[in-house]
């Protein structure tokens, strides 16, 4: 018991609905999707029951037993046994089984009641069992186990006040368990679970094509399987990079009517300045991203949905086993393309220790959706400035492809390096079937994600460029020109020195300077541009990217040369396709990984990497004449 | 699958365990090993039946199958995930990893794992 009241916890199986339960028990918006492995961390949230008793519900990642399995499964055992510091004991375990599966879930519900904690078991999804000819008795189960049994369907809400009433106080006592009194317990427990689902949960004999089977036998096929994984993904970054163009516009328009307003409204002077040229220009230019990322976390979402991200890891494991990964470790790299925390957490679901610390490594390599903006602003420089349509969507595919592929050229030599596992594991995943999209915890992930991004936007976005404006400000030069005004500011000293660095790899100082300042995150890259450049040209900021385009297309050197040349705008793009510019990243990779070694050797190596490859390209192209 | 002179042979073999000369089969059938298995000793039986299953990476595609055995080093890891003895599986697709469905549960799983379940097919 903490604080006065009691723990209960949802244990169950892989994908049985524990965490939809959850939300629906605590009112949070935890991420739920349709494959096994979405939780994999303990998470807790309050409820009361129908007496008004409060309760502390504890999410737990989803197990197949308690014995072994992968660092989540393992998460779920300790958290059982109160062997989690910090954390006490259950005082009721909810067993969320699925009612289609049932022969296989209950064998962990009777290891849960082994461990002498009170069991509910919350009968989910009842309606999809009944619907593919499955004859419940939940009832007779209760009888069976000794338990109480509580049918419902946690995605409506349907059989949530049952449950509560169920675990109303006193909670029920912890129910005999006669099975562990065998020779054989392990043998003795499947028995009975068998048993009871022959009286209790029977099958129609015949199998039945389900429309999942139809939809396998085209997305599984061996052929057309990849052109319709290929066809999903272009569509995906096809749909993002078209769609958005619109409510791209609209931000766009209200950046110019909100300048235009403290324009009119203010006088002439730094406080204006900062305002315009600082706050609104610099955080718009960031911001009017907001719809892409949204896009692509919707897109995300949609596939964990539906059940499709399953399948493309079944896809994948032939290619990711060439580099000595499994198709396990391809669901933590698409989920990286979102954003890599979630993808590193999501390497706990990999059996392998080896290969779950490969797949850490390697995931910051998977362009993640604050590395958008940057290519957003430089993809179309390299197209003459035509923003939007298949070229675009291609080249940026591209993008992507070269980061992955690095990652698993980087997987293939560390997983060689590491050696083999002391026990092997093979590739095992469970399939889920097709479901309508959860349409309402889709939406709400990304509202929430979109909220992070502009509160992102709104305290470190903002604080470094009011830093940054000051840099670029003062001290101030008597001279009228601005390009002296800007040499004589810290900003311009920064430049000068950082200018020698950055020269082989085609950048001048700003352009280093602006990099300098993406070390805190990656899209500040698109905002510090705009102020650094734009400090030189006129204050016409209708359309900030385009503009900032056109500024950065009309700059030269010192001898009349062009300074954004396709092969510097390549040059940059090849820096930030690699480099690891997210503290946030490197501070969960050290906690996944066990050491701040992995994640600060991680950090260097990818770094020196990117500055490594920029040169290389910027040089190799120099000499060929481009 | 066991061929007509394997069962002759292995007959001939269980013979002299035999004590009802009516019982003795010189020749059995599939249908007929039941029958069989009832009058040998039971380490034998038991092998004679290890050699009738196959595993569920060799079976065939679309059919039923009883799980009979687990064999090998991840037969604890195949039991969590439903592949337990008596239970009924049906395989969905071949490949470097199979598709198969068992407890109502699809399941990808690579071909080692499936070599390491060893099964029957359901009489029609």
């Amino acid at each position: 018991m903490d604080d006065g009241f009691e723990t209960v916890a949802l244990a169950g199986n892989p994908n049985a609905g524990k965490t939809t339960l959850f939300n629906a028990l605590t009112g949070s918006t935890a991420k739920v999707g349709n494959y096994a492995g979405v939780t994999v961390e303990v998470k807790t949230g309050q409820t009361f029951t129908p007496h008004g008793r409060k309760l502390e519900v504890v999410d737990l990642p989803g197990c197949y037993s308690l014995e072994g399995g992968s660092p989540d499964q393992q998460v779920a055992r300790r958290a059982l046994l109160g062997e989690i510091e910090g954390k006490p004991r259950p005082d009721l375990a909810i067993c969320v089984v699925d009612a289609s599966n049932l022969e296989r879930h209950l064998i962990l519900a009777m290891e849960i009641m082994e461990t002498g904690i009170p069991v509910i078991l919350a009968l989910n999804m009842v309606d999809l069992a009944e619907k593919s000819g499955l004859r419940l008795d939940p009832q007779l189960i209760s009888e069976e186990l000794g338990i109480p049994v509580v049918p419902m369907q946690a995605n409506t809400g349907k059989g949530v006040v049952e449950l509560k009433q169920a675990i109303r106080h006193p909670l029920p006592p912890a129910a005999e368990t006669p099975w562990t009194k065998e020779e054989e317990p392990a043998k003795a427990r499947r028995s009975v679970a068998y048993g009871i689902c022959e009286i209790a949960a029977r099958r129609p004999t015949a199998h039945t094509g389900t429309v999942s089977d139809r939809l396998d036998a085209f997305l599984l096929h061996p052929i057309l399987g990849w052109v319709f994984l290929i066809a999903i993904m272009l569509a995906v970054f096809w749909s993002i990079f078209s769609w958005a163009a619109i409510p791209m516009g609209w931000i766009e328009s209200g950046q110019g009517w909100l300048e235009g307003l403290v324009e009119d409204s203010m006088a002439e002077g730094d406080l204006r300045d900062l305002i315009t040229g600082g706050i609104i220009g610099g955080v718009g230019s960031v911001v009017v991203f907001l719809p892409q990322i949204l896009m692509l976390f919707f897109f995300i979402g949609l596939l964990e949905s539906s059940g499709y991200m399953a399948r493309a890891a079944y896809i994948m494991d032939g290619l990711m086993s060439k580099v000595g990964l499994s198709g396990k470790a391809f669901l933590p790299l698409l989920s990286s393309f979102a954003c890599a925390i979630p993808g590193v957490m999501a390497t706990r679901t990999i059996d392998s220790a080896k290969e779950r610390l490969v797949t850490i490594f390697v995931a910051p390599w998977m362009s993640c959706s604050a590395r958008l903006p940057v290519y957003l602003l430089l993809v179309p420089m390299l197209l003459g400035g035509s923003e939007g349509g298949l070229t675009q969507a291609l080249v940026l595919t591209g993008i992507y492809v070269l980061g992955t592929l690095t990652a698993f050229i980087a997987a293939k030599i560390l997983r060689r390096r590491l050696g083999p596992d002391e026990v092997t594991h093979h590739f095992i995943l469970e399939l889920p079937p097709y479901r309508a999209p959860q349409w309402g915890y889709i939406f709400r992930h990304v509202a929430d994600r979109g909220w992070a991004f502009v509160r992102k936007a709104g305290t470190v976005i903002l604080g470094l460029m009011i830093l940054l404006w000051a840099a670029q400000t003062y001290p101030k030069s008597d001279s009228e020109d601005p390009g002296e005004r800007l040499n004589h500011s810290i900003v311009g000293r920064i430049s000068n020195i950082i200018e020698p660095v950055v020269r082989p790899m085609g950048f001048d100082g700003r352009t280093g300077t602006a990099i300098l300042t993406s070390f805190a995150a990656r899209e500040v890259f698109v905002g510090s541009m705009a102020q650094l450049f734009q400090a030189e040209e006129s204050d016409d900021e209708d359309e900030t990217v385009s503009n900032l385009r056109s500024t950065l297309a009309t700059q030269t050197w010192s001898d009349g040369s062009r300074m954004f040349t396709p092969l510097t705008v390549i040059s940059l793009l090849i820096f930030y396709i690699y480099a690891l510019q997210c503290l946030p990243t490197s501070a969960v990779v050290a906690r996944e990984a066990g050491s701040w070694k992995w994640a600060i050797g991680q950090f260097f190596f990818m770094t020196f990497f990117a500055a490594a490859a920029s040169l290389a390209v910027y040089q190799a192209g120099s000499v060929l004449g481009f | 699958m066991l061929g007509f002179y394997q069962l002759y042979w292995m007959s001939l073999a269980v013979a002299p365990f035999s004590t009802n000369e009516n019982q003795l089969f010189l020749v059995a059938t599939r249908s007929q090993l039941p029958e069989l298995l009832h009058v040998m000793p039971q380490a034998l039986a038991q092998d004679l039946e290890t050699d009738s299953l196959q595993s569920l990476a060799q079976a065939t595609v679309g059919c039923d199958f009883h799980i009979k055995m687990l064999e090998g080093p991840a037969c604890d890891q195949l039991r969590r995930l439903g592949f337990c003895e008596t239970m009924q599986v049906r395989k969905l697709a071949n490949g470097r990893n199979m598709i198969c469905t068992v407890c109502g549960t699809r399941m990808a799983l690579s071909r080692d794992l499936a070599a390491q379940v060893k099964v029957s097919p359901v009489p029609a």
